[in-house]
Order: C-alpha cells, then sequence, then structure tokens
C-alpha cells in the first residue's frame, strides 16, 4: 500500500486547459473519489497516476517515489509504476480465458507457475468468478466482466488501484450490488484507491473522501457527509440532488463554533437565520441551499417555530416517486422542491407553507457563475 | 460495451488530436534513440517503394534516351502526348472506364440489397458464389472470354448458330463492349464487397424512425436510406472508375486486336511493341494517367468532405428484413445467374478446352489429356509455379508486415513523422501497375551494378510489395480501428512494456486481420500482369506471364490447363480466408 501525492498538477490539450493546480494526498489504504459532471478533467487526473498521459506541470509521487516531475522531466511509464487499473470499457481482452487475463499482470512480470495459478484462483475467489475461470472473455456479461476486471487489477497487489467509471455501463440495480461488494473487498484489502465517476450517489456512497472537480479545478475536498451537508460553493452545492438555490443578503453575522457561523438574511418578502463556513459581512449576497428533504409542508395558518424558517405558496405539483413524493410549491421566491411523505393528501392549487429548520438551511457565497 | 467503447475512442482523439500538436517537443524528447533509428529505417523503405519510382518515372519522361545511356533532357515525350493519337487513348480510358462504372454499380447495389435486405434463400452461399469472379485472375476470365466469344469458332457463337441455323455470329467481344463487359466482370463483384456492408450495418431504426414520423416507404428509401448509403456508393463508383482507369488486362485482349487504345495498353506497347521502345513517350504517358488519377482523388475528397461511410458496428443491429414472396426466388436466380455468366461460363470454357485436341474443334475422338502433359512436362510453367508461389509467400508476408507497422504507426501513436509514412505508403495507389513497371524499369537500371535488382525476380517482388503495400495499410488500420485503446493501455498498467503489449495484445488481436489481408495480397500478386510483364526477363517469369506468352503464341489449350490450375488455387486459398474470417473475425 502507497500513498499517492499530486502537487500542482496541470495538463494542457493545446489551448485547452484539461486539468489546472490540482493538489491532493490519498493516504495508504484511503478510498478517494474524483468526481464531476464530463469533461471536468476527472479522468485526465486519474490517466496522469496511472502514467497514461503526461501532466504539463506539477509533481506527482506514488508511496513517496517520484513518478512524474514535469520541471524535471522524471516520467515513470505507467508498466513501472506498480498499480492496478480498472477501464471503463474493462478492456477484458477478447482473445484469452478469464483467467489468462487476469493472470496476464503476474505472466508478464515473469513469476513462476505455480504461484500464477494460486494467486490468479485465489483472486477469482475473491471476485466470486472461480467457476468461469476457463470461460473465453466474450462469453461473459458486463457484471462478470467488472468482476474479471477487478480481478485482474488485484492480482498483483499493486501500491494504488485505480478505477475509471466503472461501474457506468451497469444496470441500475447491479451498479449498486457491485458497488457494495467492491467497497467491501477494498476494506478487506485495505488498498489505496483512486475513483473516478460523474455518479454523486456512488461517489457518496463508496469513498472516504470525495473531490469535486469542476472545469479542470477542485472545488472541493471532503467526507461525503461534509459535503453534502456544507458545501463550499454554489456548483458543489448544486452537484448534489436537487436543492433549492434561494437568493438572499446578509444582515448580521455571528459565530457558533470553529467551523460555522450564524448568518442572518433577508430574502424577498422573508427573513430568518441560516448558518455558513466563513463570516460574511453584512450586505453581502449569499445563496442559500435548501435540501428538499429537510423541508416540510404545513397548513397555512401553521407558523413557524423559533428556530425554523417559512416561505408561503401553492402547490404547482405533486410527483409519485416510490418512497417519496416530490412536492414543488410556487413561492414568491419561486419554485420550491419538498421531499414528502409518499401518500399525503395534497391537491395542485393548495395554499401550504414550507418549512425548513434552520440549521439545514446552508449559506454560499454568490458566485459570478450562478448569476 | 462496443458503443461506449468506441465513443470513447472518438473523444479521446479528438483531445489527442490537440495533444499531438502542442506536445511536439515532449514527445520528441520522449522519443527514444531506438524509435528514430526504426522510424527512419521504415522512411527510407518506404522513400524507395513509392518516391523513387516516382522521381525515376519524372527523369526518364524528361530524358532522350532510355534508361543508362548518355542523352539530353527535353520536353519531346510530352509534345508526343499532346498527339492526336494519345487523345483518343485518353478518351477511350475514361469513357470506357465510365461505360463499365454505370452498369456495375447498378448490378452491385441490386445484388447488395438482394443479399442483405431480403429474404432471398441462400444468401450466405449465394454472397459467396457472386463475389467469387473478384478472385479470379482477370488474364484467366479474360482469355476464356477470348475463347467463349471470338468470332469465328467461339462457343456462343457456335451455340447460337446451332440454335437458329444462322451463318451470322452476334458475339464479338473484340470490340468496345467486349473491353466494357470484361470489365465489368471484375469490377461488380469489387463494388458489391466495397457497399454490402453499408447496406449490412444500417441501423434499422434509422429508417423505421422515418416511417413512424410519417414518411411512406419510397420517401423513406429516397431521404433516409438512400442519402445514408450515398457516401458509400459514391466512394465506390469512384474507386471503381479509378480501377477502370488503370485497367491493363482488358483493353490488352479485347481492345488492341479491335485496335481501341487505351493509356495503359498505350504504355506497354510504346515499350514493348515498338523498336527501338519509345521510353521517353512512356514515361511521360505514365505521368500523364498519374496526374488524371491525381485529380480523381483530389475530387473524391473534395465529394466526400465531412461526410464519412456508415460506421459500421456489425453488432447489435438485426437489419430489416423485407419479405419477398413469391418474388424470393425471382431474386435468387438473378443472383445465381451472375454466378453461372461471371464463374461458371469462363471456367467451363477452360475445362472443355484443356480436354479438346485443338481449340474450337469440339468432337468426342478430340478428346486428349496431352495438353495436361505438355504443361507438366513443361520447365517453364514449373519456373512460373514456383516463382509465383514464392513471390506469393514472401510478398505477401513482407507486404502484410510493412501495412501492419505503417498501420499501427498512423493509427495508434502520436509519433512525429507519421502522416509522411501514412502518405508514402498510400502513394501507389495512384500508380497502376503498368506506370509503377515503368518507374521501376528505370529505377533499377539506373542502380549502381552492386546492387543487382534489376532482371531478377527481387526487382517483381519490391513492385507487388509496393503495389499491395496500400491495400495491406488498409486493412491492418481498419483491424487496429476496431481495438479499444483500453485494451492496450490495461495492458500497460498492469506491467507490460510496450514490445510485450505489441505481442500478447495487438498482434494476437489482429492477427485475424493479417491473414485475410495476407490472402488478399496474395491474389494480388498471383493476378497481378501489367508491371510483371515490364520487369520480368528469361528465368524469373511468373505464372501470368507465362500464360501471356501461351496465348501469344495461340495455344489457348495448354492455356486453359494453366488456367485451371490457378483457379484451383484461389479457391482454395479463398475457402482459407472465408474459414479463418468465420472462426476469428466474428466473435471478436
Amino acid at each position: 500500500m502507497s500513498n499517492v501525492v499530486l502537487e500542482k498538477v496541470s495538463r494542457n490539450f493545446g489551448e485547452f486547459v484539461a486539468v489546472s493546480g490540482f493538489d491532493l494526498r490519498v493516504n495508504e489504504g484511503e478510498f478517494v473519489t474524483l468526481l464531476g459532471p464530463s469533461g471536468c478533467g476527472k479522468t485526465t487526473t486519474l490517466r496522469m497516476v496511472a502514467g497514461l498521459e503526461q501532466n504539463s506541470e506539477g509533481r506527482i509521487s506514488i508511496g513517496n517515489e517520484v513518478v512524474s516531475d514535469a520541471s524535471r522531466g522524471v516520467f515513470v511509464p505507467s508498466e513501472r509504476r506498480r498499480l492496478g487499473m480498472v477501464f471503463q470499457s474493462y478492456a477484458i481482452w477478447p482473445h484469452m480465458t478469464v483467467f489468462e487475463n487476469v493472470a496476464y499482470p503476474l505472466r508478464v512480470r515473469r513469476r513462476p507457475n505455480a504461484e500464477v495459478q494460486d494467486l490468479v484462483t485465489k483472486t477469482l475467489r475473491l471476485v466470486e468468478m472461480e467457476r468461469f475461470a476457463q470461460r473465453p472473455a466474450p462469453a461473459l456479461s458486463g457484471g462478470q466482466q467488472q468482476r474479471v476486471a477487478i480481478a485482474r487489477a488485484l492480482v498483483f497487489e499493486p501500491k494504488v488501484l485505480l478505477l475509471d467509471e466503472p461501474l457506468s455501463n451497469l444496470d441500475a440495480k447491479l451498479r449498486l450490488q457491485m458497488g457494495d461488494e467492491f467497497r467491501a473487498i477494498q476494506r478487506r484489502l485495505g488498498m489505496t484507491t483512486l475513483y473516478v465517476t460523474h455518479d454523486q450517489s456512488e461517489a457518496m456512497a463508496l469513498s472516504d473522501r470525495v473531490v469535486v472537480m469542476d472545469r479542470g479545478r477542485i472545488q472541493q475536498v471532503g467526507a461525503p457527509e461534509e459535503i453534502y451537508r456544507y458545501p463550499a460553493n454554489r456548483t458543489v452545492a448544486a452537484f448534489f440532488g436537487t436543492p433549492n438555490l434561494l437568493d438572499a443578503e446578509v444582515e448580521a453575522c455571528a459565530r457558533i463554533d470553529g467551523r460555522r457561523v450564524r448568518l442572518d438574511v433577508v430574502g424577498q418578502g422573508w427573513r430568518g437565520s441560516c448558518e455558513a463556513a466563513d463570516e460574511v459581512r453584512p450586505g453581502q449576497a449569499v445563496t442559500i441551499m435548501v435540501r428538499p428533504e429537510d423541508a416540510h409542508l404545513a397548513a397555512v395558518d401553521d407558523n413557524a417555530g423559533e428556530r425554523e424558517l417559512k416561505w408561503s405558496g401553492r402547490i404547482a405539483q405533486t410527483i409519485f416517486r416510490g418512497a417519496t413524493r416530490s412536492i414543488v410549491v410556487e413561492t414568491d421566491n419561486g419554485r420550491f422542491n419538498v421531499d414528502a411523505a409518499a401518500f399525503v393528501d395534497y391537491a395542485i392549487g393548495d395554499s401550504v407553507n414550507v418549512i425548513v429548520p434552520q440549521r439545514a438551511a446552508w449559506a454560499v457565497p454568490r458566485d459570478e457563475a450562478a448569476s | 460495451m462496443s458503443i461506449s467503447a468506441g465513443d470513447r475512442i472518438g473523444s479521446l482523439g479528438k483531445l489527442r488530436l490537440i495533444a499531438r500538436l502542442s506536445g511536439g517537443l515532449r514527445l520528441l524528447r520522449a522519443t527514444s534513440a531506438g524509435r528514430i533509428a526504426g522510424l527512419t529505417a521504415l522512411i527510407l523503405i518506404l522513400a524507395f517503394l513509392s518516391f523513387y519510382p516516382l522521381s525515376m518515372l519524372l527523369y526518364g519522361s524528361l530524358h532522350s534516351t532510355p534508361p543508362g545511356m548518355a542523352g539530353t533532357f527535353n520536353l519531346a515525350g510530352y509534345q508526343d502526348v499532346l498527339s492526336q493519337q494519345s487523345l483518343i487513348a485518353l478518351l477511350n480510358t475514361v469513357g470506357l472506364a465510365l461505360a463499365k462504372t454505370i452498369p456495375s454499380l447498378v448490378i452491385a447495389v441490386l445484388l447488395a440489397w438482394i443479399l442483405a435486405r431480403t429474404d432471398t434463400p441462400f444468401r450466405g452461399t449465394l454472397e459467396v458464389l457472386v463475389t467469387l469472379p473478384f478472385f479470379v485472375p482477370p488474364i484467366l476470365t479474360a482469355m476464356a472470354w477470348g475463347m467463349l466469344g471470338n468470332p469465328q469458332v467461339g462457343l456462343l457463337n457456335q451455340l447460337f448458330q446451332w440454335v437458329t441455323g444462322s451463318s451470322v455470329a452476334p458475339i464479338n467481344v473484340y470490340s468496345y463492349g467486349g473491353v466494357v463487359w470484361h470489365m465489368m466482370q471484375y469490377s461488380t463483384p469489387f463494388l458489391f464487397l466495397l457497399i454490402v456492408d453499408a447496406f449490412r450495418a444500417m441501423d434499422p431504426s434509422l429508417e423505421e424512425a422515418a416511417r413512424m414520423c410519417g414518411a411512406s416507404r419510397w420517401r423513406t428509401f429516397r431521404t433516409i436510406t438512400l442519402q445514408l448509403m450515398l457516401p458509400a456508393l459514391t466512394s465506390a463508383a469512384i474507386l471503381s472508375f479509378i480501377r477502370g482507369i488503370e485497367n491493363f488486362e482488358s483493353p490488352l485482349f479485347f481492345g488492341s486486336p479491335a485496335n481501341i487504345r487505351v493509356i495503359t495498353t498505350d504504355i506497354y506497347d510504346s515499350i514493348n511493341q515498338r523498336s527501338p521502345p519509345q521510353y521517353q513517350y512512356a514515361t511521360a504517358v505514365s505521368f500523364v494517367i498519374m496526374m488524371l488519377l491525381f485529380l480523381i482523388v483530389l475530387l473524391q475528397w473534395k465529394l466526400l468532405r465531412g461526410r464519412s461511410f456508415i460506421t459500421v458496428s456489425g453488432k447489435g443491429y438485426t437489419p430489416a428484413v423485407i419479405k419477398l414472396g413469391k418474388w424470393r426466388w425471382a431474386t435468387f436466380a438473378f443472383c445465381a445467374l451472375f454466378f453461372v455468366v461471371m464463374v461458371v461460363l469462363p471456367v467451363g470454357q477452360l475445362l472443355i478446352g484443356s480436354f479438346f485436341k485443338f481449340f474450337g474443334f469440339y468432337q468426342w475422338d478430340m478428346l486428349t489429356l496431352e495438353h495436361y502433359r505438355a504443361v507438366f512436362a513443361s520447365s517453364e510453367f514449373w519456373r512460373g509455379f514456383g516463382n509465383t508461389m514464392l513471390l506469393g509467400l514472401i510478398g505477401a508476408s513482407l507486404t502484410m508486415v510493412l501495412g501492419g507497422m505503417v498501420a499501427y504507426i498512423s493509427v495508434r501513436t502520436k509519433w512525429r513523422g507519421r502522416s509522411l509514412i501514412d502518405a508514402m505508403a498510400w502513394l501507389p495507389w495512384m500508380m497502376p501497375g503498368i506506370v509503377l513497371g515503368v518507374g521501376f524499369l528505370w529505377g533499377f537500371a539506373l542502380l549502381p551494378h552492386a546492387i543487382p535488382i534489376y532482371g531478377t525476380i527481387w526487382a517483381l517482388l519490391l513492385a507487388y510489395i509496393s503495389l499491395g503495400t496500400p491495400l495491406s495499410v488498409r486493412v491492418m488500420s481498419s483491424a487496429y480501428a476496431q481495438l479499444s485503446f483500453d485494451l492496450e493501455e490495461c495492458s500497460r498498467v498492469h506491467g507490460a512494456s510496450w514490445l510485450q503489449t505489441m505481442r500478447h495484445i495487438m498482434i494476437a488481436l489482429a492477427w485475424p486481420s493479417f491473414a485475410v489481408g495476407w490472402v488478399l495480397i496474395f491474389f494480388g500478386i498471383m493476378r497481378e500482369l501489367s508491371a510483371s510483364v515490364l520487369l520480368y526477363s528469361v528465368g524469373s517469369e511468373v505464372l501470368s506471364v507465362v500464360l501471356l506468352k501461351l496465348w501469344v503464341n495461340g495455344n489457348a489449350e495448354q492455356v486453359s490447363v494453366v488456367g485451371l490450375i490457378m483457379v484451383v488455387l484461389v479457391l482454395l486459398f479463398r475457402w482459407v480466408q472465408l474459414k479463418v474470417i468465420k472462426a476469428h473475425i466474428s466473435t471478436l
């Protein structure tokens, strides 16, 4: 096991900056996910760690060994970095059996035959594919191919495991199952893992830490809960789920503890308190994020409690989603999404109040891109 | 899975392109000395195979005397080209090429539609049968049709006279019609092979979507099917037109006796049939025909710019098959008739011809095996057979290795200089065999005596490699293009060096295409006549040259025997090739 350190790593394709000033330290045994929309530079970052792409600037080290340093012209080729990688397409070689696919990393390292047999069998058992060892690779389903790809990446005990959207070609149910299985294997082996995905729920379910990227830059790094609950900016906030984003202006600011401050804010036709990460001067504009599952509906004559925020409006739409019901309330501040219980009696046109606890309202700076 | 991998290649390709422009310097630093040496060697080989004969042509067209003699530089060759005779040859060339492309295209489209989109019975077998004429050397069919359609004793005319009782001979292959007819023999299956995949690979949902939008069957065909096919059809037609201009056998056998001159036979005559040979005129005309071809290729690029072939994925689609009802037997009969006329008739003629004492006199008491005995006792036949086999084996192998390297460098790497390599390998595409033959004739004659290539079979070998390289590059390029980059990168990440990756992954995956391409090149070498006839000398005759000599001496009976042997070889190789395709390519 080794750590991975990226320092000021950038990659340009001509004029186009794919990744810029990327700083990250992945600790030993940690599972870190690079998350972002397509084209945000997450795959390029992973490929630079793999040595399939050369960084234009900065330095990458794996296990305290510098594998790429643009300023010193150091570049260790892929095959000498001792990595395991799972590709989006799985890249199962179609001319080999399952066994030969998994044995490949050992064969090119010229391990003795007995050891190859032993390790491959053990790894195939780990991914529950030992029965398929002699099967030709094209005769596998998507989920089986994925298991083979993972086995091949693990078989020679690599320093670091890299995964490039490994679940994106599976159907929804299998995706959940394989994700859980994979996380269990990773925990058991304590393998340092760098994972790339555009799927936020996958990222939250699997990772120790998530790196949210957008347009080649890191937006936020943190534990999944932290990023979901306390996004650093509007981009990160909007990336997870379908939050309500309301414009407001700060009236007063007081520190709660080392991590949070309380803001008194005023919006169009409402005022109240919310929380934020950093102090904001009164008069400044902020965006308030409220997640649909944190809001609830109440009758019009129901007043908000002391530590609650309130908006009034009419129900514009209700959508049954099975476990919950999404209700859209038309307020003076625009449309408000609320996740209600699945079987509530609200009809379109009903007047209601939307109630939100203050600590569930999170303010982020209003950035230029958002306006 | 295959689709998403393809998408990734597409988007990666774009990034790669950008990376290529910026990363020049850095890549150069990463370039090892070994790679530079390898690239240089490759460039030198390709230059010798394409630039060298080309520059020798230019030199020859401006020089007043044959290779190796003292002379002066002048434009006399080009002045001769401007004569009325040459102009007629030029018009004949273009006219014949056009005249054969249009009916060939119509028949090929019909065949492709029948075999790819209808429920005609025995489609699989029929497809193998109707493509067979493409693999039979044109020199054989030319001779067979020369016997079948001979105005005096041809079998077809005899049959006509026997049926009608009249004494007129309606069929004369020594005419414009004969030349066109024989060109179609080859170009119809050629066009069919080029377009059938476009018919087959078309996603039926594209047509279904049009029907769902309210378009009638006919409107769908006009606005969707045909529009999607158009790039493939245009490109195939232009290719066929180019082949028509380069054609040598048809005008040699059926045009020259009727005094119909085209450019290729004009070049041949001015070197082989005149004394003294008019080398300067031949090289000047060669240059003119190359310019013509170059213009057509430019036109093709302009026409097809931005409109690509339909992406052939081959997987996941079940082409919409049209139920023909009773009519499927009519379409079956059409395909069967095509096979009978294009293959059974000429091969049958060779078979009959080989067993009768004299060509044209078919009576029971004339049956004999003496032609077989004569051929098998002939040292010239065995020498030609041996040379063709040797050149075929070595030539096809070397050509495919060269094509495989060029294709890899141009498709799979970002190395500097790869577009130069690609262009050089493609250059012989624009040189008809006879032109390349003239170029090499000069080139070998001017080599220092320490390099004795002139007049040996190595001269033929080099010409064959040069002629075959564009095809081998195409075959291997499409083979590599089907392999996702992930397969290669995955191997590197998991510890394999570049060489190991080549051996275990790329070569292991691409070898079926290599084998198929190898057989194609072998066919090409076996049928090659136009360059061979200029470059052979005593001792280095190949089978096609032996055949031509026998034919010119009026020995049609032995021609039939040798021809039959070649047909058997063709069938054998084609069978092996189909086996490989079926067993390996369809599973990948």
